[in-house]
């Protein structure tokens, strides 16, 4: 049943996700009525299918990395609805609910069989971990988005154009998102990262340290913090911010990738 | 269209497309004598309701008149109409003579007066279309004649202006809500302050840099000030000009500050719009220059608005990132093209009034006949409970179960219901054929 849910919910990101595009790209702000309740109808089922499959299973942890995703994937739509409601805007699903439904598609139609290498990590404060990692990738996925709309904003304005993107968020707007989505981000990347650390310490000594995964997860946060102290005082934007945000993301990207090298830090196949 | 079904109702006016200003300017109402006007229109003889719309673009009497007597429609023995009685009303209570104004006027009757009245209140008829401004004025004329008594209802006879004023209203807002006929700007200095929120996002707090003096300066930095900024600085060449716009625009809620000219490049890195209209034939603002001011905002936008001819901000600034350059052609043909998008949602807008005419009109068509089945019903209703009452008396004797006096009451509304179907329905179809006679 669970299953179901979640296929529903895919369905449901995927109306949204078209219905998104003229509310936000061909200033029909009527489709808005149709992308915002379809987007917060996958939400409830998306939950329902998560609690119906944790619950049928008796644990609180996704167990492979295509229901991860799948979590992550419902933060994103999360996101965009809270952007909706407090930015007025729904030009970030035209990014957001894609690649959510995405993330969902897989794990609704094709579930995944991994375990964690660890079943005695599975405790209150590895879910924590997952949850704050996955919260801080949400934000940096969305600064990156915001930093996408600014620069196509800007151009508009530059090339003196009117009419498509006129529903697009003012430039300041965009840019307050982005800050504020990396300042967000940080703490829960830093929490996750020292929750994880310290569980690892625990269960596996200091050889985790040396893992690559670790590595790059600790580079990642460094890139991270610096790109909001530039941010923050040196006022980036425009173009540099986007190659600063799409730098960190591919970071991102390299991070997770690094699951399949990491000895203790992946899920196996029974 | 049936004179029973909206008894003569009459539209008489001029506007923009039909008479010059010097015309509409004699023939203008003011707000403070809008009252004494509409009342005096809706005592002149025949005339049983009556509303006055006097803006810069148009003045218009909307008249319903009686439905019987010497006054109800034109007179073949040559009496005065009532369009040429409304001509007399305006050459009495205006001093203008009716030959002077007679050849502007335009004058829309029943079907057609309803119409006008919807297009004019969606804004399909105003000299901007789409404008939001005329849907306040016909509410605040409809407002007048309530107050004067100039539309009433009473027991015998229920307004015709009123349902009609309301239908107008509800006609307009679908009009906005359905097109985007009022969600472009078309003037040079709303254009400017919507950019400018394109920019900014909200207004509020922002600084904005009168550099030169100008009607046109003055008339945009007043709408960015109407659109929440707080702060207003002016450089000239001349302090005690500086001044003087500084003064002009000083309102308790700005705080202005006048930047001497000499020191215009150093502090005006403090404003998020500036609004240049020098008479300078060279370059006020070069690239390098918005390059010093951006890095001393830390790469805040800054929004420059350049009105002069020749131009006071060098082309290339708006190519260094963060600087947004526009000048009085960039805003023209933003206007232009906002224009040419409001008469395209023009096209859907008339098709809806077009629509909600047709309902309106089938509605009063129908009028009279909903009427005479209300009353059908309710004399049949009547005589049914009567008869229910007499045989539940002569069955006084052997008293009725609840459940027999149900039978009797589903029983007798039943045969009522039968025998008045075929009456309501030749009703409603007398109603609908004298429309479509129409």
């Amino acid at each position: 049943m669970s299953l179901l849910w979640l296929r529903v919910a895919v369905v449901l990101y995927g109306i949204a996700a078209l219905a998104v595009l003229p509310a936000a790209l061909y200033d029909r702000p009527r489709w808005r009525h149709i992308a915002v309740p379809a987007a917060l109808a996958g939400v409830f089922f998306h939950f329902v299918s998560i609690v119906e499959t944790l619950v049928a299973a008796h644990r609180a942890l996704p167990v492979d990395t295509h229901e991860t995703l799948s979590w992550l994937g419902l933060l994103l739509v999360v996101a965009f609805l809270l952007l909706a409601a407090r930015a007025h805007t729904v030009s970030f699903g035209i990014f957001l609910l894609p690649v959510a439904a995405l993330l969902a598609i897989v794990p609704a139609f094709h579930p995944g069989h991994e375990t964690l290498s660890y079943p005695q990590l599975r405790t209150g404060w590895l879910l924590l971990h997952i949850a704050l990692l996955l919260a801080a990738y949400a934000a940096l996925f969305i600064s990156l988005i915001a930093s996408l709309l600014y620069l196509i904003q800007e151009r508009r304005l530059k090339q003196k154009l009117s009419a498509p993107a006129s529903r697009l968020p003012p430039l300041e707007t965009l840019d307050q998102i982005a800050l504020k989505s990396l300042l967000f981000g940080l703490p829960c990347m830093t929490a996750g990262l020292l929750i994880g650390s310290v569980v690892a310490l625990q269960t596996m000594g200091p050889s985790f340290f040396a893992d690559p995964k670790v590595l790059l997860s600790l580079a990642m946060w460094i890139v991270y913090m610096l790109m909001i102290f530039i941010r923050r005082h040196r006022g980036l934007r425009g173009r540099r911010a986007v190659y600063w945000s799409g730098f960190v993301f591919l970071g991102v990207l390299a991070v997770w990738a690094a699951n399949s090298l990491s000895a203790v830090h992946r899920f196996k196949t029974p | 269209m049936s004179t029973n079904s909206n008894p003569n109702l009459l539209l008489l006016g001029v506007n923009h497309t039909t008479a010059p200003v010097e015309v509409r300017e004699r023939l203008a109402i003011p707000s403070d004598r809008l009252a004494d006007a509409t009342r005096t229109l809706a005592h002149q003889p025949g005339i049983r309701e009556a509303l006055i719309l006097s803006t810069c673009n148009r003045v218009e009497l909307l008249t319903v008149h009686e439905s019987n007597g010497a006054h109800a429609t034109s007179a073949p023995d040559g009496s005065a109409t009532p369009g040429t009685e409304m001509l007399r009303f305006l050459q009495d209570y205006l001093d203008v003579r009716v030959t002077d104004i007679q050849p502007h006027v335009y004058e829309f009757r029943e079907r057609d007066a309803i119409r006008h009245l919807f297009r004019v209140a969606s804004s399909l008829d105003s000299m901007v279309i789409g404008e939001p401004q005329i849907l306040g004025q016909v509410k605040q004329s409809w407002s007048v004649a309530r107050e004067v008594g100039a539309i009433k209802s009473t027991e015998a006879c229920s307004s015709t202006l009123d349902p009609l004023l309301q239908r107008a209203f509800s006609v307009a807002k679908r009009v906005r809500t359905e097109t985007q006929i009022g969600s472009t700007t078309v003037s040079i200095a709303s254009v400017a302050s919507e950019l400018a929120r394109k920019i900014f996002g909200s207004l509020a707090g922002k600084t904005v840099l009168i550099v030169g003096a100008g009607k046109m300066s003055d008339l945009t930095a007043r709408h960015l000030i109407q659109q929440g900024a707080t702060t207003l600085l002016v450089s000239n060449r001349t302090e005690a000009g500086a001044e003087a716009i500084a003064d002009s625009l000083r309102t308790p809620a700005i705080t202005t500050g006048v930047i001497p000219f000499e020191q215009l490049h150093e502090q005006s890195f403090r404003a998020d719009i500036i609004i240049t209209g020098t008479g300078s034939a060279n370059h006020v603002f070069l690239p390098e220059q918005a390059r010093a001011l951006l890095q001393r905002r830390r790469n805040r936008p800054v929004f420059f608005i350049d009105i002069a001819v020749p131009r006071d901000v060098d082309p290339a600034v708006n190519s260094v990132e963060g600087c947004f350059v526009y000048d009085i052609d960039d805003l023209q043909q933003v206007a232009a093209q906002n224009q040419s998008a409001r008469s395209r949602e023009a096209e859907a807008a008339e098709s809806i009034v077009t629509k909600e005419v047709a309902r309106y009109t089938d509605r009063l068509a129908q009028a009279p006949a909903t009427e005479s089945i209300k009353q059908l019903l309710h004399d049949a209703e009547t005589l049914r409970l009567q008869e229910v009452a007499r045989i539940t008396q002569q069955l006084s004797g052997q008293p009725l179960s609840p459940e027999q006096l149900a039978a009797i009451d589903r029983l007798t509304k039943s045969l009522t219901a039968k025998l008045l179907h075929p009456q309501i329905a030749a009703l409603r179809e007398t109603g609908s054929s004298s429309e479509s006679k129409d």
